[in-house]
């Protein structure tokens, strides 16, 4: 059985993203152009200025002259060809891989549309998605890559779905136009009086073979449904990047950020489509003239939500004073993890999730990752070293309108005996030295504490610790715990061997 | 409910039976116990409220964080999550989960500069991610403003979360309940109701420190292990000596069940082996 694939087609793209980037240019009539021949002609029109008379391959002087009212913007085929890898990458959600049809359009791998409620249902979805996005999409399935790009391009309905075999009379009523890589024969077929693709379809090969040539011969294998290209997919780019060069230079926070809104969402639509969630980013903001300001972007936890994102990023921003307009921003993810996901059902409330991320980031950023973490034990005979920062990964939340019932309490592990007699606080490194005061006997009669001579109420102890005796530095050490008055319990130590007192900890 | 009215020992009935009532567990949390009879029996609902700024004021050395930690081990047994904004930096994790803590749960931020400790726990306050908060201020020369005062319990009222502020004897702050704690000895501590909406104010009780540990070592009254044990045998040679010594602990029951031998001398074998010392 022949791979099924799907095509997307996104009528005038990089129209539909012009307008996308700047909401301002939707109903009017925009032309974008390039140069040519030393004159600048017209490479995609909208909707508004084609129905003007307005067509691609004009000079821009002549379509001036038709609609003195037409906006224009420069086509970057290379941008262009970027945004909608860009967008392909997203769909990788749905479909394992993708081949590129510039400047409108790609084919999707099928082969997984049992996951997606069959093949109906991967077009629903391609759609849905396409339209989350911003884009206006017409989506075609079916076995030959010809076939699928056919229906979506010239094909009636904006979904279509061709069971095997039956491209051939899917393909009947669309115009010879949809042979694009054919233009030569397209014409001649014309001057024979043809104009749908049935008619060259139903022409003896002899006679197509005699007339057209191979080409000719080729073009009605592809109508027939006999494509036998296959799908090529695309090789993604190792690094996840978006570059937007603005119209005019950012002076202020909020166009950025209204540039920045929709990069983080074709981001994070590629990050999900790699099935990867965002660590660090980092923004460059390349400034007109001074050049670039890079900002790291640290994430307390791995994530693709764009609205995090962006929180996170104007909270960055916000401090931040810039000399000169911003020209270009720079999204990259500089390290990325996998993303496991999180299935949602009816009845959950993922907004405390999000507050939750969505302060880690923030705090992350502000204070750096290192600031925030989780404790870990670790085993060290040391009491300074007993303990290490760790990420903060709290259980996950179980999803479910019963989750509240379901999940119990786990158990805590016991406590080993030692941990019962420890400090919740505990001084720096070795602790402080401490001027003490023995009475005649050579008991502990009084300490110079955080500024203030105490008497010593009570001693209990010693435990003694020691360790690293393998080591460069090993230590012995005789605990105490000392009350002295008005402060409390506090933990003391006693070098081994007739050492000095050293404020460790107190039992606050 | 004439004879209510004026016999006291019906009304002591009545009160005792609403303390009861207050602690006992509930499936939403509105306060957080700490699991010590006196407290929460001194507590105006019965735990710290949530929804509000509880202030600890005393001494770095007085019970404040164990208090505080014993309250959000209830929060940690509800699966809910705990932050604690650690001023000083010298919280000592291993001493948490004696009280309850569960680590994963508590996420702990250590602001590199004084000025962020407010702000982080305003943020982590307003976030209503976290049951309760800690904001530790001991030793960090910080005393909050009062529009920052103002804008953590205008967070905590907000989120419905717990807002534990831990503020020296010399710069106390502007809690909604605030407690003073005072060490009063080997014995325990005294926890006083200073200011309190819920009415309450200058109650006061004492809680032994054993109380605070569950489990924990008692420094009076522990027989071998506390202040009542007998003297250690001295060496006249070392110029310090403990007057009250209990025995003294090493290997078994050192840290992390390290053998004897490596923390204390060996005993000479010198009389085993039939040498003369």
């Amino acid at each position: 059985m022949s791979p099924r694939v799907a095509y997307v087609h996104l009528p005038r793209f990089p129209v539909q993203r012009r307008v996308l980037e700047e909401p301002a240019l939707a109903g009017q009539p925009l032309a974008l152009v390039h140069e040519a021949k030393g004159a600048l002609r017209v490479s995609f029109a909208s909707g508004t200025a084609q129905r003007e008379g307005i067509r691609a391959g004009m000079t821009l002087t002549a379509a001036r002259a038709l609609l003195p009212a037409l906006r224009d913007g420069l086509h970057d085929a290379s941008a262009e060809a970027g945004a909608l890898s860009s967008l392909a990458e997203g769909f990788l959600r749905l479909s394992p891989a993708f081949m590129l049809s510039a400047p409108d359009g790609l084919w999707l791998d099928a082969s997984a549309a049992s996951l997606f409620g069959g093949e109906v249902g991967l077009l629903e979805k391609v759609d849905a998605q396409a339209r989350a996005a911003g884009y206006r999409a017409r989506v075609a399935l079916a076995s030959e890559l010809f076939t699928a790009r056919a229906l979506a391009r010239f094909g009636a309905a904006p979904r279509s779905c061709v069971g095997p075999g039956d491209s051939g009379s899917a393909l009947a009523a669309l115009p010879l136009q949809a042979l694009e890589d054919a233009p030569g024969v397209v014409a001649s077929l014309r001057a024979l009086g043809l104009s749908t693709l049935g008619e060259l379809a139903a022409l003896a090969p002899t006679q197509v073979i005699s007339r057209l040539g191979a080409q000719g011969l080729r073009a009605q294998r592809l109508v027939r449904g006999q494509d036998e290209a296959r799908l090529l997919p695309a090789v993604l780019p190792e690094v996840v990047e978006e570059v937007r060069t603005l119209e005019a230079p950012a002076e202020s926070l909020e166009p950025l950020l209204f540039v920045l809104k929709s990069s983080l969402d074709r981001l994070s639509a590629r990050l999900r489509g790699r099935q990867r969630a965002a660590v660090r980013l980092t923004l460059t903001l390349v400034l007109e003239p001074a050049g670039p300001v890079s900002i790291p972007l640290a994430l307390a936890r791995p994530t693709t939500e764009p609205k995090l994102l962006l929180d996170l990023v104007r909270h960055r921003l916000e401090p931040v004073r810039l000399d000169a307009p911003v020209a270009t921003v720079v999204l990259t993810v500089d390290e990325s993890s996998e993303d496991r996901g999180q299935q949602g059902v009816l009845g959950d409330a993922p907004a405390g999730d999000a507050a939750l991320e969505t302060v880690l980031a923030r705090l992350a950023t502000a204070l750096g990752p290192a600031a925030l973490g989780s404790p870990v034990l670790a085993d060290d005979h040391r009491p300074e070293a007993a303990h290490a920062p760790g990420p903060f990964r709290p259980p996950r939340r179980e999803p479910g309108m019963f989750a509240e019932a379901r999940r119990a309490s786990p158990t805590p592990p016991p406590v080993p005996d030692w941990q019962l007699e420890r400090p919740v606080r505990l001084l720096p490194g070795e602790g402080e030295p401490l001027e003490v005061e023995l009475d005649a006997l050579g008991a502990l009669r009084s300490a110079r504490v955080h500024g203030r001579r105490r008497m010593v109420l009570a001693v209990a102890g010693p435990e003694r610790l020691g360790g690293h005796w393998w080591s460069e530095s090993p230590f012995q050490r005789d605990y105490y715990r000392v009350h002295f008055e008005g402060l409390g319990p506090a933990w003391v130590y006693r070098r081994a061997g007739g050492g000095g007192f050293y404020l460790h900890g107190l039992f606050d | 409910m004439e004879t209510a009215r004026t016999d006291p020992a019906v009304l002591e009935r009545l009160r005792e039976r609403i303390r009861t009532l207050q602690a006992a567990p509930r499936a939403l949390l509105s306060v957080l116990r700490t699991g010590l009879p006196p407290v929460d029996g001194l507590l105006p609902g019965g735990g710290f409220p949530l929804g509000q700024v509880v202030e600890l004021w005393g001494e770095p050395a007085s019970g404040r964080a164990r208090l505080a930690f014993r309250a959000i081990a209830e929060a940690h047994r509800a699966l809910r999550l705990a932050a604690w904004v650690d001023g000083p930096g010298t919280l000592y994790p291993p001493a948490l989960p004696p009280l309850g803590i569960r680590l994963e749960q508590l996420l702990v931020v250590r602001p590199p500069e004084p000025r962020q400790l407010a702000w982080s726990a305003l943020q982590l306050l307003r976030s209503g991610a976290f049951a309760a908060v800690g904001l530790d201020l001991s030793r960090t020369g910080v005393r909050l403003s009062p529009p920052e005062s103002r804008r953590l319990v205008e967070a905590a009222t907000r989120s419905g979360g717990l807002l534990f502020l831990l503020t020296p004897t010399e710069a106390p702050a502007d809690g909604t309940l605030r407690l003073r704690l005072l060490a009063t000895g080997p014995r325990g501590m005294r926890l006083e109701v200073v200011r309190s909406r819920q009415g309450g104010t200058s109650r006061a009780v004492e809680v032994p420190w054993q109380m605070l540990t569950p489990g924990g070592p008692s420094d009076v009254g522990a027989g071998p292990r506390g202040l009542d044990a007998p003297p250690l045998p001295v060496d006249p040679a070392l110029p310090f000596r403990r007057a009250r010594a209990c025995t003294v602990r090493d290997g078994p029951i050192g840290i992390q069940g390290q053998r004897p031998g490596r923390d204390l001398p060996l005993p000479s074998f010198a009389q085993a082996l039939g040498v003369a010392p």
